[in-house]
């Protein structure tokens, strides 16, 4: 039995899943048969994805002859793949346990639930595909799936033009794809991935460097690379919570996944120039994410550009990787790469649980603008709570996971002094400073996500209102279990990442990584060290001391009890308290030469003899840089280039007659040449 | 003054002013608080931290804070809209605190009680010190302090406000 | 900034010695009145309780002026109103621990004590 076994197992349970959805969800307890198959195959590909961390890559199995595709199915379970499974596994299993209370059974439900399942399968099968033609067809279903998953409420034009910006990107980052596999198939002559691997001394250095870049780009669509990112804010707000969640917390993975493939196995360029560009492009997306982040009312549009920030995060450990294996520092090259998929797996744990915990707010409270809320946490306190766990993740505090893989992620950039090249030692330490610019506007940021909707009174009579009751909680509670359990369990998890280093870059990093005790070093034992799991029971027992101290001095006599000073304010009213925008504008005033805000107001004909003017509007939306000077003109180039060649589809029948005779004229001459 | 609940009993004369130079005599947190004044009185407070008056020498303290505030310092004539602010200031302050209004305007001149102002700072909170002045001085502030912490004694009780002289016999004499 | 060290320097401590030192330099600001009960007939006294603007000075029922200190702004209407009965009292430690401390009674037209 090995890991492949387990990725049938997930890949059969989630077809009947996909049937079951497609049939029977309008059928009492249709709804929570499908997701309890999907919650099957969601641990069975977690349990996969686990084992074959530890297991190594598998040989590649052939399924079938001759298929449509016109290869055989090669599939075959890497231990590069296996984290990214796991994380699909866990991210299926809470999602299945949270949809039955989210989605009403609808025929809308049971289409989207056969297209998420077939999601599912796509995603599978991109991580256990052997051969090319296999990845390419998984990742084309995944990504076509995907799309009618965004495609929930079709008559909706937002949801319509949320969808279409992820599909055209989507396409256009598959053609790139594509050309980077034929370009290495076509030079080392084997279509399986470890053929390519096997052979990829037959590539010269060109083709390579041409290979990767595409790869770079064409996967940076996906996994949100700016200025390849546009779909995602376009895209999460409008799909169902679920549905985002799935995004964010596996597809976006799948494009880290797919530049992983051809930084570390496929043919990687040789120099430290390839190291440079992604660890410059992460950085930047980095920095970018969190800065459009902070300008965000839209719960769901401000988690979007969140993923976008981890993405760079992650990109820029795998790209300073690729520099320390350029030069020779092996030891700090595993580590990186093991920061970075350590990322992976927590980025998809809490972004995945708050983006759940934004449908529950959705639901409850019926807005998803943060300046309509406030106050939840009294209103729906078990997701207060839930959320508050996937904040303190995301924002990288101690004692939570997400500060554990940021710490092995700086660590790791910081001994970039060891590479021996001044400028490359250089832009690594820039590439360190701007993520930790990012880690410090993130903090800024998650505060803003959490204290906004959840803190303070209530800002409209709908969030006064909301409820928690029937809303989905066991789903977002798991992940905020495992966001603990990685972060407490942290030397467990590294251990099993150093057995996957191994496989991919042939690097022990046992002693380097884990010297004992518990505690985890950053791949050299003069530089640092740093034990999770003893923080976390420190940072427990430390909150028994305040406690302790309350409790033996609370005045023995009669105390009197009055209000908390607040200033000797009257009244407090709900717009006493910050909005979502004014928090962040020290941030927005501060990068206004990113945002480039138009500010307009509007105020009534102020002709009033008493000096009243009435409701003044004022308004000062980010300019959408990307879409206006990038996408814009290249839409408006290709509008002008299919206006030039549409003569050639003239409707006249006696033209086309004239098109069929040329090219069989053609066809001949060439066919006797 | 308001003395601190934990300590029982009732004080004599003498033990009073013996507990409060004791609390207060060597350091005294000041929060101001202006009822609707015209602002001059606080003019006057702000120049006692300046070079020439400098209350820091004497271990007085302003601070923005009642939590922090042994003493509160009333100014202005407490419009009745401000009622509720001076209360929530009052109750901020943990005991034992004192309470001084100063000006003619919180001692009950100046407005009389209407619609819109009480008239007098002892119609919303219990007063233990008075100073006197439109403006009063920071002379005058510095003595007040010091009476209200039992520094220095009072001594207008013994002030007659009479003169004995004849301006007429004055005025022939050369 | 040097100038203004150097001339710091050479004015010296500028700080009240008060209260380790008496400091008179309040007196001289103005200050609530003092009256000559010899030129108080009840007439001057109800003009001057007329020209009082802050209500400080009243007609007690026992032939005496009734002069509330805490009420007084140091305007100088009575003392403008009357000048042979009023004169400055130069007075300004003034603080009192009870109100009605700061409530003086003047006798009209009998001896000053």
């Amino acid at each position: 039995m090995t890991p492949l076994d387990c990725y049938y197992i997930a890949a059969v349970a989630w077809a009947v899943a996909a049937l079951a959805g497609l049939i029977a969800v309008r059928a009492a307890g249709g709804l929570r048969a499908c997701c309890a198959l999907s919650a099957l195959g969601g641990a069975a590909a977690a349990a996969g994805g686990g084992w074959s961390l530890l297991h190594g890559d598998t040989p590649v199995m052939s399924l079938g002859a001759a298929t449509v595709t016109g290869g055989p199915v090669q599939l075959q379970a890497t231990s590069l793949a296996g984290v990214f499974a796991a994380l699909l596994g866990v991210v299926a299993v809470a999602i299945a346990c949270y949809a039955p209370r989210y989605h009403q059974p609808s025929p809308g439900t049971a289409l989207y639930l056969g297209a998420y399942h077939v999601a599912l399968l796509g995603c599978l099968a991109v991580l256990a595909a052997g051969g090319m033609v296999t990845f390419l067809v998984a990742w084309e279903t995944m990504s076509l799936a995907c799309y009618l998953l965004i495609l929930r409420h079709p008559r909706d034009p937002a949801v319509a033009r949320g969808a279409f910006w992820f599909l055209a990107l989507s396409e256009a980052g598959f053609l790139l794809v594509v050309a980077a596999f034929v370009i290495l198939s076509a030079k080392t002559g084997s279509t399986t991935l470890s053929g390519i691997a096997a052979h990829a001394a037959a590539v010269p250095g060109g083709w390579r460097a041409a290979a990767f870049l595409l790869a770079l780009a064409g996967f940076g669509f996906k996994a949100g690379l700016v200025p390849l990112h546009a779909w995602l804010p376009e895209a999460h707000p409008v799909a169902p919570a679920d549905g985002s969640a799935f995004l964010s917390g596996v597809v976006v993975k799948l494009g880290v996944y797919g530049i992983a493939l051809f930084a570390f196995r496929l043919a990687p360029p040789a120099g430290a120039w390839p190291g440079l560009v992604v660890m410059g492009g992460g950085a930047v997306t980095a920095a970018v994410g969190i800065l459009y982040a902070m300008a965000e009312r839209d719960i769901k549009r401000f988690l979007a550009y969140s993923t976008i920030e981890n993405a760079g995060i992650i990109v820029t450990a795998l790209g300073a990787a690729m520099i320390f294996r350029a030069s020779g520092q092996q030891a700090l090259y595993a580590l990186l790469l093991i920061a970075g998929i350590y990322h992976v797996a927590n980025h998809g744990c809490y972004k995945t649980l708050l983006f759940l915990e934004a449908g529950v707010t959705e639901h409850a409270a019926g807005t998803r603008d943060m300046d309509r809320l406030g106050g939840l946490v009294r209103r729906l306190p078990r997701s207060a709570v839930i959320a508050f766990a996937g904040t303190l993740g995301i924002a990288a505090l101690p004692p939570l996971n997400g500060f554990v893989s940021e710490w092995l992620i700086f660590q790791g950039l910081f001994q970039g002094f060891r590479t021996g090249s001044h400028l490359t030692g250089i832009l690594i330490v820039l590439a360190a400073g701007t993520l930790g610019l990012t880690g410090g506007l993130a903090v800024y940021a998650f505060v803003r996500g959490f204290g906004i909707p959840y803190l303070g009174m209530p800002r409209t009579r709908q969030a006064a209102q909301a409820s928690e009751r029937g809303q989905p909680v066991l789903g977002p509670a798991l992940l905020a279990v495992l966001c603990v359990a990685l972060s407490v369990g942290a030397p467990v998890v590294l251990f099993a990442l150093s057995k996957m280093a191994r496989t991919v870059t042939g690097v022990t990093l046992g002693p380097l990584l884990l010297p004992g005790n518990l505690t985890v070093i950053p791949a050299h034992t003069d530089f640092a060290a740093f034990s999770p799991t003893y923080l976390s029971v420190f940072l427990v027992c430390a909150l028994a001391v305040p406690l302790l101290i309350y409790l033996a001095g609370r005045p023995r006599a009669r105390s009197v009890r009055v209000p908390v000073w607040d200033g000797g304010i009257v009244s407090f009213k709900p717009r006493m308290q910050y909005s979502a925008m004014t928090f962040s504008a020290p941030t927005r005033v501060t990068f206004d030469a990113l945002y480039r805000p138009s500010v307009s107001v509007s105020r009534p004909a102020d002709d009033d003899p008493a000096g009243r003017s009435g409701p003044v509007h004022y308004a000062a939306p980010v300019t959408p840089v990307f879409k206006r000077y990038l996408y814009r003109p290249l839409v408006r180039a290709l509008e002008w280039l299919a206006d030039l060649v549409r003569p050639v589809q003239s409707g006249d029948v006696n033209l086309y007659l004239l098109y069929v005779f040329v090219v069989i004229l053609l066809a001949y001459l060439l066919g006797s040449v | 003054m308001t003395r601190d609940p934990a300590a029982g009993g009732a004080m004599t004369p003498e033990e009073l002013r013996a507990a409060i130079a004791r609390q207060f005599g060597r350091s005294l947190h000041i929060r101001t608080l202006d009822t609707g004044s015209c602002a001059v009185c606080e003019q006057e407070i702000r120049l006692l931290a300046a070079p020439h008056y400098d209350l820091h020498r004497l271990g007085f303290f302003f601070t923005p804070a009642p939590r922090h505030a042994d003493l509160l310092l009333v100014t202005g004539p407490m419009i009745r809209a401000f009622e509720v602010a001076a209360r929530k200031t009052y109750d901020a302050m943990p005991g034992p605190k004192v309470v001084v209004a100063t000006g003619a305007c919180a001692l009950g001149g100046v407005y009389p009680a209407d619609p819109f102002t009480h008239g007098t700072v002892d119609a919303v909170l219990p007063v233990d010190v008075w100073i006197p002045g439109c403006p009063p001085s920071p002379l005058a502030l510095l003595h007040g302090l010091g009476v209200a912490v039992g520094r220095l004694a009072e001594k207008v009780r013994d002030l007659p406000f009479t003169a004995d002289d004849d301006p007429e016999r004055e005025r022939a004499a050369p | 900034m040097t100038l203004w060290f150097v001339r710091g320097l050479r004015r010296g401590v500028v700080t009240t010695r008060y209260p380790a030192r008496p400091d008179e330099s309040a007196a001289l600001l103005p200050s609530p009145p003092a009256f000559r009960p010899r030129a108080l007939t009840e007439d001057t006294a109800r003009r001057l309780v007329q020209a009082c603007p802050g209500g400080a000075l009243q007609l007690a029922r026992n032939a005496a002026l009734l002069f509330d200190v805490g009420r007084c702004t140091a305007c100088g209407r009575c003392a403008a109103a009357a000048p042979d009965a009023v004169t400055r009292s130069g007075a300004w430690e003034l603080a009192a621990s009870t109100r009605s401390v700061l409530i003086k009674e003047i006798p009209l037209r009998g001896e000053a004590r």
